[in-house]
């Protein structure tokens, strides 16, 4: 337990310098964060008025610790543009997005991982070749240009999919509601899929590679396993553990992706929330929304990182990661 | 020459292409960044039952003894979009002949600036205030003809849908001439944040790698930090608070993505550190600068270099990404905003794929080519990871082709 233990303070760690550079990225830049609501024209005492509404007036040591209750808190203060609470607006949101990363994650990890051990055990074929390329292709396309390029053939050339929204307007009830809502998903889910697994077929076919040729498998064959065996349960787990490492590091892409993803396709997600946060300059709201996706990563990273004891022995025995 | 070949020297050939497009810039092809033909105006070579835009020239001086003179066009198209004429009488009149009768646009003496839009002009000319003009001007298929009556000097433009290599925008500018723009905009974003990326990386991994210790825990935790966090949505917060300009972008592109480069230069320093034949330079008196410029460097530069091709893509998309959100200098023409504007001014519904597919194509294109590069590169400084192309190189640790199909069919 205690490798775990230390993995969870990383996280924390992790999240703690997302909270102070939260803060300090609005209040040590040029232009104070009331530029966005307050006309050059306002009395000093209006501007003192709104400065103290979001407690701007008060010494910065005071206003960390009031922004660090806020955030632990998930109230988040209020958005400088409604005055509403920003969880109020934010809460509606989070599922949808975690109802479009989550799939996309796991089924372009698994979409790569059959390719890319297709790619690895038919070594100068031509399927190798189209996977190589295939994976060059979908790592190396901008999300949005694909999205765009779905968009304009699924959505208005052939209108088999919404073009926009998370949901109908105004959206049906009961079974009628979750088809409406995996049909708007359908499209940034797959096209997610489509670009997500290119950078894991590619790894894994190097990784497989490499491990292929290693003592190790060369072993298994000799002492007579079967190939499949000798494939999964010794070559491929083998390289789990950096296959993992690799899924940890794409996954902060994967959520920096919901931004453009959910722009693209107008769904109602923390991401486009961040947009549109960042676009009028309420800074309450952008950084609330800012911190839910940096907490989504780290979630995420830390279920990584129970897998990661899971299948590396070395990390459940001495606590060593490579 | 293999197919690999064949790829390598293509990417190498548009790449010089585009480097030089950058280079030169649309003015060298006659192209204006200004608004040249109605929104969305399709491909010139796209759609030939779309008139193109006309010009209509008519001139005559009666000093020298001219008393007129026509210009006249066939008309095998729809109603154009627009016309406007501009121009001096100087006596006389200007009368358009159309198939189904004559309209006199103007008469007496005096500088002409008419256009189809024109409540005032529509009214001389006897047509309601709401009517469109152009389509009373040209009512039919057939012959047209400009004439002039005495002297004076007048061009009539009529507008229309095609325009040049690649149409028009939603503004009617020129998309060969943004694509164009664009090309810099990539590459310099691109290979420069990359550089300075590369340059801190390399720097703080040395460091962190040959110092030890505090240092060491330091520079790699906020490693640990930033790659864990989605750097989007900071780059977004950044590039709102901090102002949208070019070199804005390139600073702050450059500071979230300097990690993995001094990962691996960590860790080359930590396998070359304690190296025997660095010990032994240690042995003989050189100093720290001087083992690590002089040794550790060059040897960890092929590697590098991968690392460095392989960043370019990154770094454009990350650009492109910024300006397809609609985070960038509005009047940087870059091909994610090219995007942008196609999606946020309704090109979709326009049909207008035109705006689309030359922006995405030429960001696409360009990041497979780096890639391309930094895998040769990384190929060369392991050369395992070498595609398994008939005629390539097998190792002799890398499995044989034959024995992995007779595995397979077990």
């Amino acid at each position: 337990m205690k490798p775990f233990l230390r993995r969870l303070g990383g996280c924390a760690a992790v999240m703690l310098a997302v909270l102070v550079l939260n803060f300090f990225l609005f209040r040590i830049m040029p232009g104070d964060p009331l530029t966005g609501i307050v006309d050059p024209r306002f009395s000093p005492e209006a501007k003192a008025q709104l400065a103290a509404q979001w407690g701007l007036d008060r010494p910065m040591s005071e206003q960390f610790f009031v922004y660090i209750k806020e955030m632990l808190s998930f109230r988040f203060g209020l958005s400088m543009m409604t005055g509403t609470p920003v969880w109020d607006e934010l809460k509606n949101r989070v599922p949808n997005t975690v109802a479009l990363l989550l799939p996309a994650m796991l089924l372009s990890a698994a979409l790569g991982t059959a390719l890319g051990m297709h790619a690895a055990l038919h070594r100068g074929s031509r399927s190798e070749k189209l996977v190589m390329l295939g994976g060059a292709v979908s790592f190396s396309f901008p999300s949005f240009f694909v999205q765009l390029l779905l968009l304009m053939c699924f959505a208005y050339l052939w209108p088999i999919f919404p073009l926009r929204g998370t949901t109908s307007i105004p959206p049906p009830k009961g079974a009628a509601a979750v088809l409406d809502y995996l049909w708007h998903l359908a499209l940034p889910l797959f096209s997610l899929v489509i670009l997500g697994f290119g950078g894991f077929a590619l790894y894994i076919r190097n990784m497989m590679v490499k491990a292929l040729g290693e003592d190790y498998v060369l072993m298994a064959r000799a002492r007579g396993l079967p190939a499949r065996r000798v494939i999964w349960n010794h070559a491929f787990r083998g390289i789990l553990p950096p296959v993992l490492t690799i899924l940890l590091l794409s996954l902060p892409g994967v959520v920096s992706g919901a931004v453009i993803t959910e722009t693209v396709f107008s769904m109602n997600g923390v991401g486009r929330f961040l947009l549109e946060a960042t676009n009028s300059h309420d800074y309450p709201a952008a950084g609330a929304a800012f911190f839910l996706l940096a907490l989504l990563t780290v979630g995420c990273n830390l279920l990584a990182d129970v897998c990661y004891v899971l299948v590396d022995p070395r990390v459940r025995r001495e606590g060593v990661r490579e | 020459m293999t197919p690999a070949h064949v790829r390598h020297y293509a990417g190498a050939v548009i790449l010089t292409i585009l480097a030089v497009l950058a280079a030169v810039g649309p003015g060298a092809f006659g192209l204006s960044d200004g608004i040249v033909s109605p929104p969305y105006s399709k491909p010139a070579w796209l759609d030939s039952s779309i008139a193109s835009k006309t010009i209509l020239d008519v001139a005559s001086d009666i000093s020298s003894g001219n008393v007129g003179g026509t210009s006249g066009i066939t008309w095998a198209y729809d109603a154009p979009s627009r016309v406007s004429i501009i121009g001096t009488i100087t006596d006389g009149y200007l009368e358009w002949i159309t198939p189904n009768g004559r309209y006199r646009l103007a008469e007496g003496a005096g500088e002409l600036d008419l256009d189809a839009r024109d409540i005032p002009f529509k009214k001389s000319l006897g047509i309601g205030p709401f009517e469109n003009m152009a389509r009373v001007l040209f009512p039919a298929r057939g012959s047209y003809v400009l004439s002039l009556s005495g002297g004076g000097n007048v061009v009539m433009t009529i507008e229309g849908g095609r325009w040049g290599l690649l149409g028009t925008d939603h503004r009617g500018r020129d998309a060969a001439a943004l694509f164009i723009r664009g090309i810099r905009i990539s590459l310099i974003v691109g290979i420069t944040a990359t550089l300075i990326a590369a340059l801190l990386g390399v720097s703080l991994g040395i460091l962190s790698g040959y110092a030890g210790g505090f240092t060491d825990t330091v520079i790699m935790r906020s490693v640990d930090v930033l790659l864990s966090i989605p750097t989007l949505p900071i780059l977004m917060v950044l590039s709102g608070i901090w102002g949208k300009g070019l070199w804005n972008l390139v600073v702050i592109l450059s500071i979230f993505s300097w990690m993995g480069t001094a990962r691996t230069v960590r860790a080359m320093t930590l396998t070359l550190r304690d190296a025997p034949w660095v010990e032994g330079l240690r042995a003989l008196g050189a100093k720290r600068g001087y083992i690590i410029f002089r040794h550790l460097a060059p040897e960890a530069m092929p590697l590098l270099l991968a690392n460095i091709a392989l960043g370019v893509p990154g770094a454009i998309l990350a650009e492109a990404g910024l300006s397809f959100l609609g985070l960038s200098d509005p009047r940087l023409p870059s091909w994610g905003r090219m995007l942008h504007e196609a999606h946020a001014y309704g090109a979709f519904t326009s049909g207008a794929w035109w705006t689309v597919l030359p922006a995405g194509i030429g960001i696409s294109m360009i990041c497979l080519i780096f890639m391309d590069i930094g895998r040769k590169l990384e190929e060369r400084a392991d050369p395992r990871l070498a595609g398994g192309a008939p005629g390539g190189i097998h190792l002799a640790f890398a499995p044989e082709p034959d024995t992995e199909t007779s595995m397979e069919r077990e």
